[in-house]
């Protein structure tokens, strides 16, 4: 962990991995005990109390750049990406990423060239994919590796020694995906629940189809909600002691005839200084609740927030929606569009968008 | 004729292989025997044959009336009654070793209409002539034209997938091609894949670019080796093999038809090779039941060998091939896509596995979720989607019970977790947008075991009982009889009469078992609900008619099995004394005891024996008596009867003898 710094005194952090209410797990055995028959339809393991966090550990600045590759690194920090939740694969295989690379380049020429076959074999002169484990990009023990998929190709009317370049990518996580839902399933399925892609959407279109067809799984769009929104501003204020926000900024549809968007910038210290005074007091939390944000304190926040506008504008925020949110650390859409600027927040990003992608799975 | 057979064969026997001529030349000898004695009148016929079998290489063709005569006897046969394998044997040697030239052997080929079967032998040496001999292009292509229409009805296609590699090597001939591709798809099996064969396909791809017949026989090759051969087919494309001009189609039906013979229509049936997908529009890409194809990784630990002999579920087409495969057959890439197909319906029925049956439910809750859930306008996809399942449901019936089981089960199970947990805010965020009050939740439970009760009772009625239906609609009141002990819900729904006597007077000792346990939990259930009403003075209560009803069911079960009191006044049953005295039953009172009930006399008898082995004469009353009732009851919990065990200790206090009127049953 990161030497803290003074500003960091504030808001103190540990280490402790925050547990959920040991009262909320005995009610999950109780449940499952309860399900003494099964049907065969219904097999999926037990979780009813799947719900979005109550209340989670405050981002803990990672410096990913010791175990992560750089290149890696600057891949996943630069760009935007569009999120799908995917249901577990079944029979994924780590160690078979080298003959995944090639069966999805074969699938994705013979996609593209409807109607003739394609040998799957090394070399495709018009698309090289390479599917590899993304080091060091896990949190928990659980965690199954990150997936990186990367499409090279050369453009079509490329000079012959002129190099391929990567035209697609997209990778498949699980950063600290409930250890409950992980377990509970068998050893035949991978649950890497989180898919990001940026590139052409044919392309996206075709590898999704490609893990369909090969792992039996299923893709969704992953929109980001109204309540993760806000837990991205408050994770994201809360860092601001850190490493600076510049800006906080909020889109916020209303309800109106014309729709109305409202774009609401906060300026960093006010937005902190009001964080502040929303946030309890450490003292004031239980012993394990130290560090951790509680979904008390975001509503507490953004309700501040409304009341601030609804002072200067007369407007009542509460009447929209939040749309979407952005700092220096970070942009969030709820079209599940998501930009992680800054590579010291990308576990805590994934941390919560994994939880999200994880609701959303069947049961 | 038998004998010149026999000669001509062994002229050429230096060929072809002894033991299967000789195997041949026996049958041969044996059916031109028979057809002798049964019509004289053929014997031009044989005559012909004969001639065609012994005919000299290079006898001249023009002005050959013999030859003109002897053609015209043979058709005139196989156009009205077929000809026989051994007729087919020598015209189709004849035909293919150009014994005459071209022109008869186009006569002769065009006119070659099966009556029962064609011997594999003679295909395989017709084949083996192609190469040998020199049969021009459209000649050939006529052969291969007549193997593909009487496919089916070779005898036997085990030597012709031993020379497969040969066959394979005529596909380089431009025009052969489709035909040669179209015979390999019906002969190709998984061992016939090889890379070299796929890439000696994808070279003809390139030169001959886009080719129906290149993409079949590719698209199976990729059925049994996805790993080698990758291929997506355009959904404008037909599925199967072009219906070609065959000349011998109507007249080999005519035959057959004549013949009596079922026609084998299997030429076109082979081959779907892939369902066609309408949706042009991807909006609702969830509801598209993926196309059934087979696995590309599988589970590593699966040596080689046992990989090749798994049959890939696409390639079975009929419900006795899925039976002789049963114990091989290889599960599709994608779960959903056995919802499209019935066989494989029939496949998912025997599935046992947890995570086969775990891959479809992922696939259908995301289906249902992205298109129903979180979608709220309805499509013709939609419902033909729902229709799909439906069928489905239809198709895995008594899974409907269970369904509404496992309904119960959830909510009850949903209500006593969330009632647990009423701490924290149940509706938070958008995730959980249910909220309903307990007396509302109450309600809704109510009527779903009211509604299943009479579901199950209409159920029973129209499948006469059915055992399978019953033991599911006892598992539903297995949930139902729990719900205040094991959920908490102040509720306790009785089944209806028209559930609890069928499962009584059952002929299962399971099915009588289990309503005995049933029992069992609901009195624990009334019992503890009463004494907590008592207790906590709360205003719920459950309603005396639930008590009512379970006390006369209580009052019926012990009384028709314990004490021989069955047509008691006061019953559902009324059976007129008069009916009864004619039916001419002894004893009609006894005859659902424990040892007269249908479901448990031969434990009875089995008793008797063991009880007393020296008796000639089985009497079941003298089970009756004191000691060897405690006994046979023993007997009875030991055979594993637990639900009796636990029925009979709790609701019957004293243990009395039957008939001793004071066998008391719990009253409230």
């Amino acid at each position: 962990m990161e030497p803290l710094g003074e500003s960091v005194m504030r808001t103190p952090h540990n280490g402790a991995v925050v547990q959920r209410r040991s009262k909320t797990r005995s009610y999950r055995r109780s449940y499952r005990s309860c399900l003494g028959t099964t049907s065969r339809l219904c097999l999926t393991p037990a979780l009813t109390t799947r719900r979005l966090n109550a209340s989670r550990r405050a981002v803990k600045p990672q410096t990913l750049t010791e175990r992560v590759d750089p290149a890696h690194l600057a891949l996943l920090v630069k760009s935007e990406w569009q999120l799908s939740y995917v249901t577990p694969l079944y029979q994924f295989r780590h160690t078979q990423l080298k003959s995944y690379s090639k069966q999805l380049s074969a699938f994705i020429v013979a996609e593209r060239q409807q109607g003739l076959a394609v040998e799957v074999s090394e070399l495709q002169n018009s698309y090289r994919v390479s599917l590899s484990v993304l080091q060091g990009l896990t949190e928990s023990e659980n965690d199954p590796e990150t997936v990186l998929i990367q499409i090279h190709s050369k453009p079509l009317f490329a000079k012959q020694d002129e190099p391929q370049r990567s035209v697609w990518s997209g990778w498949l996580t699980c950063i600290q995906g409930s250890p409950e839902y992980l377990c509970s399933l068998s050893k035949d399925f991978t649950c890497l629940p989180l898919f990001g892609s940026r590139g052409p959407e044919y392309l996206s279109r075709v590898v999704k189809s490609w893990f369909q067809k090969t792992f039996d799984c299923c893709f969704g769009p992953l929109e980001i909600n109204h309540t993760s929104l806000q837990w991205f501003v408050a994770l994201w204020v809360d860092c601001h002691s850190q490493s600076n926000i510049q800006h906080l900024k909020m889109l916020w549809t209303v309800p109106a005839e014309p729709p109305l968007q409202i774009m609401y910038t906060v300026d960093p210290q006010d937005a902190w200084d009001l964080w502040n005074s929303v946030k309890k007091e450490e003292a004031a939390k239980e012993a394990e609740e130290v560090g951790c944000i509680e979904l008390e304190e975001v509503s507490g926040y953004l309700e501040a927030l409304k009341s601030h506008f609804y002072r200067h504008f007369r407007l009542d925020l509460s009447a929209g929606i939040l749309t979407q949110v952005s700092t220096a650390l970070g942009l969030a859409k709820d079209t599940g569009r998501i930009k992680m600027s800054n590579s010291r927040h990308v576990i805590a990003t994934l941390t919560l968008l994994t939880e999200c992608a994880l609701l959303k799975m069947p049961i | 004729m038998a004998d010149t057979l026999n000669l001509s064969d062994s002229d050429r026997s230096s060929s072809s292989d002894q033991s299967v001529t000789n195997r041949s030349n026996n049958r041969s000898l044996r059916i031109a025997e028979k057809e002798r004695r049964k019509n004289e009148a053929e014997d031009s016929f044989v005559l012909a044959v004969k001639y065609f079998s012994e005919v000299e290489e290079g006898t001249p063709v023009f002005g050959n009336d013999q030859l003109d005569r002897n053609l015209e006897v043979v058709e005139k046969v196989a156009f009205s009654k077929g000809l026989s394998p051994e007729a087919i044997s020598v015209l189709l040697e004849f035909a293919m070793s150009l014994c005459m030239g071209n022109s008869p052997c186009v006569r002769v080929l065009k006119c070659l209409i099966p009556a029962s079967v064609v011997p594999q032998q003679a295909v395989v040496r017709a084949v083996v002539w192609l190469n040998v001999s020199k049969i021009p292009i459209s000649t050939q292509v006529l052969f291969i034209k007549w193997v593909l229409t009487v496919f089916d009805l070779i005898d036997a296609k085990d030597q012709l997938r031993a020379i497969y590699g040969f066959i394979f090597s005529f596909i380089t001939e431009e025009n052969l091609c489709p035909y040669i591709c179209h015979l390999l798809y019906l002969l190709t099996r998984k061992e016939n894949v090889h890379l070299y064969r796929v890439r000696k396909l994808l070279e003809l791809q390139s030169k001959l670019g886009r080719q129906p017949f290149l993409m079949h026989l590719l698209s199976l090759y990729k059925v049994f080796c996805p790993e080698l051969v990758t291929l997506s087919i355009p959904s404008r494309i037909r599925s199967g093999f072009k219906s070609y001009n065959l000349p011998w189609k109507s007249a080999l039906m005519g035959v057959q038809k004549r013949n009596g013979l079922q026609v084998s229509s299997s030429i076109s049936s082979a081959f779907t090779v892939k369902e066609k997908s309408i949706s042009r529009k991807r909006k609702h890409c969830h509801l598209d039941l993926p196309a059934l194809s087979s696995a590309l990784n599988k589970e590593p630990q699966s040596d080689l060998t046992s990989r090749r002999k798994m049959v890939p579920l696409v390639q079975l087409s009929s419900f006795s091939q899925m039976l002789k495969n049963m114990h091989r057959i290889e599960l599709p890439a994608q779960m959903g896509s056995l919802l499209g197909s019935s066989l494989a319906l029939q496949y998912l029925d025997c599935v046992q596995e947890e995570s086969t049956l775990l891959r479809l439910n992922f696939w259908l809750g995301c289906a249902l979720h992205e298109e129903f859930l979180f979608c709220s306008q309805t499509s013709e996809e939609a419902l033909q989607f729902l229709n799909n399942l439906l069928s489905v449901q239809h198709f895995l019936q008594c899974g409907l019970m269970e369904c509404l089981n496992n309904m119960l089960l959830k909510w009850l199970t949903w209500h006593s977790v969330y009632a647990l947990e009423d701490d924290l805010d149940i509706s938070l965020n958008s995730h959980t947008s249910i909220n309903i009050t307990l007396s509302g939740f109450k309600d809704s439970v109510m009527e779903l075991v009211h509604f299943v009760g009479r579901l199950a009772s209409l159920g029973l009625q129209l499948e006469g009982c059915n055992t399978l239906l019953l033991s599911f609609i006892l598992d539903f009141y297995e949930t139902a009889s729990d719900t205040f002990l094991k959920f908490d819900l102040p509720l306790v729904v009785m089944p209806p009469p028209g559930v609890f006597y069928p499962a009584l007077l059952a002929t299962d000792p399971v099915s009588v078992d289990r309503l005995a346990y049933i029992m069992h939990r609901y009195k624990l259930n009334l019992t503890s609900a009463k004494s907590q009403e008592k207790r906590t003075e709360q205003a719920f209560h459950i309603s005396r008619q639930t008590f009512l009803e379970f006390n006369h069911y209580l009052v019926f079960m012990v009384n028709c099995l314990w004490n021989c009191r069955m047509f008691h006044a006061n019953t559902d049953l009324h059976v007129r004394e008069e009916l009864l005295h004619k039916s001419n039953v002894p004893q009609p009172w006894a005859r659902f005891d424990f040892i007269h009930h249908p479901a448990f006399m031969s434990y009875a008898v089995d008793f008797h024996q063991k009880c007393w082995p020296g008796r000639k004469a089985v009497d079941l009353d003298s089970i009756k008596q004191s000691k060897p009732w405690s006994w046979y009851l023993e007997y009875l919990f030991n055979q594993g009867f637990d639900g009796l065990k636990d029925f009979v200790h709790s609701s019957i206090t004293k243990q009395v003898t039957p008939g001793d009127e004071r066998g008391d049953s719990q009253r409230r």
